[in-house]
């Protein structure tokens, strides 16, 4: 067994390790980054609604296809009547919340982690060919065939999602401007946003809810009896207001 | 948002945005680390290895004296000899260090003469010669055996041959320094090192280096202070994560991060941007800087090269004209210079917009500041040049460049760009002087100015480090702009920067930012301050220096690991895009290189970082290529992205939106990253872990030979990095340069309106607000920007 080969195995094991390790941190980071943005918020998946810190509801009532988005937000009348609403939001028509569609690691952030790991990887790989191309006798393969194996696998299993999907940055708009090259001090009115096609909108509702026939557009969600408040004891009129 | 009335001049002063607590803290913290490093400074003044007036064999021939050894010293550092090999560990890795290079042969050389290797009684005789410190404080003679005399003289003629050498296969230019009389001092000088290497400190059994390098021939292994301050270390490393992880789960909700509503903002598209003529002079910055950042990485590339094959290049006898101790200066310079160059310029981008408006002739000064920049950097890197090739006969000369690593530069560039960071703060200041009255001193304009000045004072440090003095303490003041500049003042003015550019586009308020930046403060102050002596470890300072900079630099990790993962997701916030913006966010790739910067300071700063910080790895490490894995992941990873992202942000304003490249700064963030990341991983790293197993294995002598560096193995790892820094210079650098080239090109354009007034929504217009019935309406910018 010429040492060269569990060196290079050795670094490579090491490399992988530091992908995942890397990975998973970065996935943490962006949780955390989430946690900022919506600090004091609590998201119910299985009811696919967020609780404010005061325990309140916001429910869906838009999808952002631009953005990848689902626009979750509370009732305006009790937003207004609450007691700490000046440390929420500044608008009279309810707190707003977010929450992207795709999983990790779809946004910008999350693909240069991922970017990363996906090279960390092929320089895993680099190191394992050399050595398999150089050294092939069978007691050195035996070492050096599995840890190969394992980092094909977890080249393909990253770099699959990685290309397959796009960042999701929104599309640059061009901004409509004189002829001759001036622009004035006012924001003129924004060419239409082109919308690019998305995914089919049904993946985006959960199961539960699912309901042939329905899509999820600018449309305010409908009124619902499914939408009780989930305090105990604590129940009011729950006619959503349009 | 409380107002006080400045009852002397009736101007309405914004209060302070966040609690006092931090201020205080901070000034407290602050003060106690520069209490303790002044203490620490004193310290190495009085425990510093003294410089015999005269050393003597044993019959009493004079061998050298304290003159020469001063003389040695100078000639070492101007010749360039740091950045070829080291001393005391510090300097460049292809060459020997010399310290261990003359204690080994000085070693090697009485153990022959005593009866050779198998004669036990001369091994021990050996290491009681070297050990025993025959220094005397009445007559300040230092009395050398005459086994080691002899050595000394074999040295002699070894370093003549050495230095004299005509050919080129070391990597230094041919005949280097022919001057007998002046390899003998510099001779000297090895000698009085390796004698502080070896000769134990009176009243302590080690060395005044605390018994580095480690040489079995001398007696020299860690010392018990090496391993139980490694060791208390850690444990203060892993408590402090924990206790700080308690903390921030505890009260972490204090700190104010609590998410409000991500108001749908608008952004003012770059070309409704209006920019002040000190803006638009600011191209010009940048197009230097991008010019420095290609000829940066090419002389990357060259010294590289040394270590891949260090004969010839491509056939072509490099030496001759640029040896390698020249293009490493050049490297390290103009890393320093090209960074610099984009904070300068990002600074008085920022000012109007933090002013809200510019004097007059504020673009004439940012041009004066730019020509004298140009002149410090041209003229200190042809001094440099000249100066390796030997054209300045007389060491001390105010021309001839100092030589040590990373203040390479001559004394008289040094002193003008101490002046000229300082009349860069004066911009500023002027700048944004309006805006300081009417806000208290805590706030951020004036974190925004104090730490702008505490780049040209920190620097201005960097002058007590003469090339003639006790190199113990010179290396002391050295570190104070290596470490303290570099990683913690220029550190901070990064943050503020960082943080106001959040500020200004929308995606934090300005007391959270402020809430980042005093954290930030407080938590890189308390082990960063103290922390600075991990550098100081082996350099002739007393234990206490290794002490408590291994406690501390550990504590550094605690905040930086924790701080580096917050700014990390601190910095995540600036990438996600939700806002309603009518206009996108322009700031796409200049953002990305901020998500970079967090990712480097994790992994190049704290991990690789860490991975040499402990004294008993640093022992065996030191002067090995894992140092240059976390140089080049630290520098380039945090300052080097930072400069990018920094010059990209104000070249979005400076380039029309139809002309602006996004696919070119896409390609360079990809390219620079992914770059950086083959170069750590592809071969620093693993070459500098085998670096390591051979310096504990074979010796640290074995392992710091030009045979070890250059051998095969080494050789194919070097070469392996072709491909990432192929990457890293076409499709990292080059793209980059043409974007700053892109600035200048459209700041020539006649007609471009400028102003010196900027509108309080520069870059954001008034926050549009949803109504109820879907239409949009504004709400007044006063109520968008409260806190």
């Amino acid at each position: 067994m010429h040492p060269l080969v569990l060196l290079a195995t050795g670094y490579a094991a090491l490399l992988l390790a530091a992908a995942a390790a890397l990975e998973w941190l970065a996935r943490h980071t962006a949780a955390r980054s989430e946690r900022y943005r919506t600090a004091g918020f609590t998201y119910r998946p299985d009811h696919d609604l967020w609780l404010c810190p005061r325990d309140e509801p916001l429910w869906p009532y838009e999808v952002d296809r631009q953005h990848r988005l689902v626009r979750y937000r509370a009732r305006p009348s009790v937003c207004n009547a609450c007691p700490v609403k000046a440390d929420c939001t500044a608008t009279h028509t309810g707190r707003e919340i977010v929450r992207p569609i795709d999983p990790w690691p779809h946004s910008e952030a999350g693909r240069f982690h991922r970017g990363v790991s996906v090279t960390l990887t092929v320089l895993a790989a680099a190191f394992l060919v050399t050595a398999i191309a150089t050294h092939h006798r069978p007691p050195e393969l035996v070492v050096t065939v599995p840890v190969t194996a394992l980092t094909g696998w977890l080249l393909w299993r990253w770099a699959r999602d990685f290309l397959r999907t796009p960042s999701g940055f929104p599309d640059t708009v061009t901004v409509g401007r004189n002829d001759d090259g001036a622009v004035d001090g006012t924001d003129r009115a924004p060419a239409a946003v082109p919308t690019r096609p998305g995914p089919v909108l049904v993946d985006l509702i959960p199961p539960s809810r699912r309901r042939p026939g329905t899509a999820w557009g600018f449309d305010r969600q409908p009124a619902g009896a499914r939408y009780r408040s989930t305090r105990p004891g604590n129940r009011r009129s729950e006619e959503d207001p349009q | 948002m409380a107002v006080t009335q400045d009852g002397s001049t009736g101007v309405d002063r914004r209060g302070l945005l966040v609690s006092k607590t931090w201020l205080q803290a901070v000034a407290l913290v602050v003060l106690l680390g520069f209490a303790v490093l002044g203490l620490l400074a004193y310290r190495t003044y009085t425990a510093e290895p003294p410089i015999p007036d005269r050393v003597v064999g044993a019959d009493g021939r004079v061998l050298f004296t304290g003159k020469d050894v001063s003389r040695g010293q100078q000639v070492f550092l101007h010749n360039g000899l740091m950045e070829y090999g080291s001393v005391f560990g510090h300097g460049a890795y292809l060459g020997p260090d010399f310290t261990d290079d003359y204690l080994h042969r000085a070693a090697e050389s009485v153990t022959r003469q005593l009866g050779g290797a198998g004669a036990a009684q001369g091994v021990e005789q050996v290491v009681r010669d070297f050990q025993t410190n025959r220094y005397d404080q009445q007559t300040k003679t230092l009395t050398y055996t005459r086994e080691q005399a002899v050595a000394f003289d074999e040295n002699v003629a070894y370093y003549v041959d050495f230095f004299g050498d005509p050919k080129t296969d070391k990597g230094l230019r041919p005949k280097a320094i022919t001057d007998r009389e002046q390899v003998r001092q510099l001779t000297a000088f090895f000698s009085w090192t390796a004698w502080a290497a070896s000769a134990h400190r009176p009243g302590k059994d080690y060395s005044y280096t605390n018994n580095w390098p480690p040489e079995p021939l001398v007696g020299n292994a860690p010392t018990a202070n090496v391993v139980v301050w490694s060791v208390l270390s850690l444990i203060a490393l892993l408590a402090g994560i924990g206790a700080l992880f308690a903390a921030f789960g505890r009260w972490g909700d204090r700190l104010g991060w609590r998410g409000r509503q991500a108001d749908t903002l608008s952004f003012r598209s770059p070309d409704a941007v209006t920019l002040t003529p000190a803006q638009r002079a600011t191209a010009w910055f940048f197009l230097v800087v991008g010019l420095l950042f290609l000829v940066q990485t090419l002389v990357g590339a060259a010294s590289e090269h040394y270590r891949a094959e260090v004969t010839d290049f491509f056939g072509f006898d490099l030496a001759k004209l640029l040896p390698y101790n020249l293009v490493r200066t050049w490297h390290l310079q103009l890393a320093l210079f090209w960074v610099a160059a984009s904070f300068l310029a990002a600074g008085i981008f920022l000012a109007p917009i933090i002013a809200g408006r510019e004097p007059k002739r504020q673009n004439v000064l940012a041009y004066v500041l730019l020509g004298a920049v140009a002149v410090v950097v041209f003229g200190s890197l042809i001094g440099e040049a000249l100066s390796i090739h030997g054209v300045f006969s007389e060491p001390g000369s105010f021309f001839a460049s100092q030589g040590f690593e990373y203040l390479d530069l001559a004394r008289v560039w040094q002193v003008l760009l101490t002046v000229g960071l300082f009349v860069w703060a004066a911009i500023l200041f002027r700048g944004v002087r309006g805006r300081l009255r009417r806000d208290h001193a805590g706030n951020m304009p004036w974190l925004f100015f104090l730490s702008a000045l505490a780049i040209p004072a920190f620097y201005a440090v960097g002058l007590l480090a003469q090339s003639g003095d006790n190199f113990t303490h010179a290396d002391f003041w050295r570190f104070w702009v290596v470490h303290l500049w570099v990683e913690d003042f220029l550190e901070l003015f990064t943050t503020v920067m960082v943080a106001y550019i959040f500020v200004m586009l929308g995606v934090v308020r300005e007391r959270v930012a402020m809430t980042v930046i005093y954290l930030d403060i407080l938590l890189y102050s308390a082990g960063g301050v103290i922390g600075t002596m991990h550098h100081l470890y082996f350099s002739g300072e007393p234990a206490e220096h290794m002490a408590l900079g291994a406690f501390f630099s550990a504590a550094e990790v605690i905040p930086l690991t924790f701080l580096t993962v917050e700014a990390w997701s601190f910095l995540q916030l600036g990438a996600r895009q939700e806002a309603k913006s009518a206009t996108p966010f322009p700031h796409r790739w200049a953002v990305m290189f901020l998500v970079a910067v967090g990712f480097w300071n994790f992994l190049g700063a704290g991990i690789f970082g860490f991975l040499i910080n402990l004294p008993i790895v640093s022992y065996y490490e030191i002067g090995t290529a894992l140092t240059a894995n976390h140089g080049h992941a630290a520098m380039m990873g945090v300052y080097g992205m930072l400069a990018m992202g920094l010059a990209l942000f104000c070249l979005r304003y400076l380039i029309p939106e139809r002309h602006w490249p996004d696919r070119l700064a896409r390609l360079s963030f990809w390219s620079a990253n992914l770059g950086l990341l083959w170069m750590c991983f592809a071969t620093l790293l693993p070459v500098g872990i085998l670096q390591l197993y051979e310096s504990v294995d074979s010796g640290y002598h074995a392992a710091r030979t030009l045979k070890y560096v250059t051998n095969p193995t080494n050789s194919v790892f070097e070469w392996l990095r072709l491909p990432g820094d192929i990457v890293f210079i076409v499709g990292g650098v080059l793209p980059f340069l043409w974007i700053c080239w892109l600035g200048v090109r459209h700041t020539l354009r006649r007609g471009t309106r400028t102003t010196l007034e900027e509108p309080e929504d520069m870059l954001f217009t008034d926050i549009t607000v949803p109504t109820e019935d879907g239409r949009e309406r504004e709400a007044t910018a006063a109520a968008s920007s409260s806190g």
